[in-house]
């Protein structure tokens, strides 16, 4: 497996289509909520570095959508009939998939967070930078199972459009283009609930020297497990 | 007997009302070069797709080098060639060459599966960038790179041009030659005639014919005489003497017979105008047609 992790890796780092999307697509969108529009609802303090871990999460989270439409090609291209052939398992293949793909989220964390630092200005305490990576990197994983099951749930282009949506919506609901706050009561309750707000209020808290809430963990613990089933289920399915 | 590579016992495979396999068994020995021969809906993939551990029959048994075929298949000892399969497009042929040797556990040097394949010199090129042809020599390097002792490979000359079929059979008689196995299905009768010592003829799902090129020839047995001919009856071509079975194709006319000389004398005597005559012994594609019943049109 250790062979194909390494081409698999190869693959993501190669991919310029998808490091701007997924890297300095979000950096861009940071430095114009900060440094041109002005949107800053009332109510939070550091606005830059609350939309800094926005954006850092926003960005993460399409890296690890982003899993699926790699597979989703690689379905309608015949790789993995070939894979078959292999002595490669297909529990191989998934984990080599998951390892590139956790790999290659960290890219749309650092330069965001770089852009911060360096850009606009953002101060933090120094332990909580590496802490904000780790914590935002751990907030993609249910994006990540989320891709996967789209992708062995639909084929080719398709599956890419299908995530653009999805993506969208899910960005739209927790908070990460425009805060919670800024939302009515009834769209904010539902928002509180949603995979990216969990995702985001990791990283929120930790710029208040606050441990993620218990109640954040769990939303995002329930839909990691969610996801993952519905990604087993559609690759059992695919296979 | 020599070792068995591949057994199959009693294997039947239904799809709805389909019958893709019925009752078939299935040796192949050590060494042995295979062609598994058949019309379109014989039977010829899901045979292989058994064989690989990819499909699992409905009734009977498969094994491969003793043990279930997909264990043999995960253990490494077995390189695939497929028809529908694909490739990762945006890498180079050397890294995808280099990740597939890696997941067998004694693979040749990639470069050496490439040059076998004749692909050396696109080492360096995007496998997306890459004509059908190249990419089927690709196919042929990743089936070869994990030096299985087992080969299997379905229509491997499928868009290759002459060179290319030329090294592709090459690098399996290199490999048979030392006592490794090869199973091939294809349409080209004459590779089954130049490359295989054994033919398995499937029709309808069952195996109709199995034995040496030879052998299988001898089944249908006699020759033929072909020649040209305007304006051709059938029923004066038919009580020729000798004459077993006629096919007329426009002007050129091929008459199967147990007794070429007879057959010769009759034909010069009935046409003054007849061309082009010679005589042939029956050919692979012949049993083909006569033993799998596939109308010649």
């Amino acid at each position: 497996m250790g062979s194909y992790l390494r081409l698999e890796l190869a693959r993501g780092f190669r991919n310029p289509v998808g490091l701007i999307m997924t890297t300095f697509f979000p950096l861009g969108l940071y430095l114009l909520f900060t440094l041109v529009l002005d949107v800053a609802p009332k109510g939070i303090g550091d606005v830059g570095a609350y939309t800094m871990v926005s954006m850092a999460t926003y960005g993460a989270m399409g890296s690890a959508l982003f899993i699926g439409g790699a597979i989703a090609l690689e379905r309608s291209k015949g790789w993995l009939a070939q894979l078959a052939v292999t002595p490669l398992p297909a529990h191989g293949y998934v984990t080599a998939k998951l390892v590139s793909g956790a790999v290659t989220v960290l890219p749309s964390i650092v330069v965001v967070l770089a852009g911060g630092a360096l850009l606009t200005g953002v101060r933090l305490p120094l332990g909580t930078w590496p802490l904000l990576v780790v914590l935002i990197w751990a907030g993609a994983l249910p994006f990540a199972a989320l891709g996967t099951a789209f992708g062995y749930s639909i084929k080719g282009q398709v599956a890419s459009l299908a995530m653009m949506i999805v993506y969208f919506v899910l960005t739209v609901l927790g908070g990460l283009w425009l805060p919670v706050e800024s939302m009515p009561e009834g769209m904010r309750v539902v928002a509180e609930y949603s995979p990216a707000y969990a995702a985001g209020s990791l990283g929120w808290r930790a710029l208040d020297g606050l441990a993620p809430s218990g109640s954040s963990l769990a939303v995002l613990a329930a839909w990691t497990v969610l996801f993952a089933a519905l990604a087993l289920w559609r690759y059992r399915r695919a296979v | 007997m020599t070792k068995s590579v591949w057994e199959m016992r009693a294997v039947t495979k239904t799809y709805g009302p389909v019958t893709a396999l019925a009752d078939v068994d299935l040796d192949v020995g050590e060494g042995e070069t295979v062609a598994v021969l058949g019309p379109n809906g014989a039977g010829k993939s899901t045979l292989l797709s058994i064989a690989l551990g990819l499909r699992t029959p409905g009734s009977g048994t498969a094994r491969v080098l003793g043990r279930p075929p997909l264990e043999a298949l995960r253990a490494g000892r077995v390189g695939v060639l497929l028809q529908e399969s694909g490739l990762l497009e945006d890498v180079r042929v050397g890294e995808l060459v280099a990740a597939v040797a890696g997941m067998y556990p004694r693979p040749l040097p990639p470069e050496r599966a490439m040059r076998a394949a004749g692909v050396e010199d696109l080492a360096r090129r995007r496998v997306g960038a890459l004509s059908g042809g190249q990419r089927q020599r690709v196919r042929f390097a990743l089936c070869v790179v994990g030096d299985p002792d087992v080969l299997v490979l379905d229509e491997p000359t499928v868009g290759l041009d002459v060179e290319g079929r030329r090294a592709l059979w090459q690098e399996v008689r290199a490999r048979t030659a030392q006592g490794r196995t090869a199973v091939f299905a294809t349409h080209y009768l004459a590779e089954a005639d130049d490359y295989a010592d054994r033919v398995v003829l499937l029709a309808g799902g069952r195996v109709v014919a199995d034995g040496s090129v030879s052998t299988v020839k001898s089944l249908v047995g006699g020759s033929e005489v072909r020649c040209t001919l305007y304006d051709a009856d059938l029923d004066d071509l038919e009580i020729l003497p000798g004459v077993l079975q006629v096919s007329v194709e426009g002007r050129s006319v091929t008459l199967r017979t147990k007794d070429s000389d007879a057959t010769l004398r009759g034909l010069f005597a009935m046409f003054d105008d007849v061309r082009d005559v010679r005589v042939e012994s029956t050919d692979l594609e012949s049993a083909f047609v006569s033993l799998t019943g596939e109308g010649r049109g």
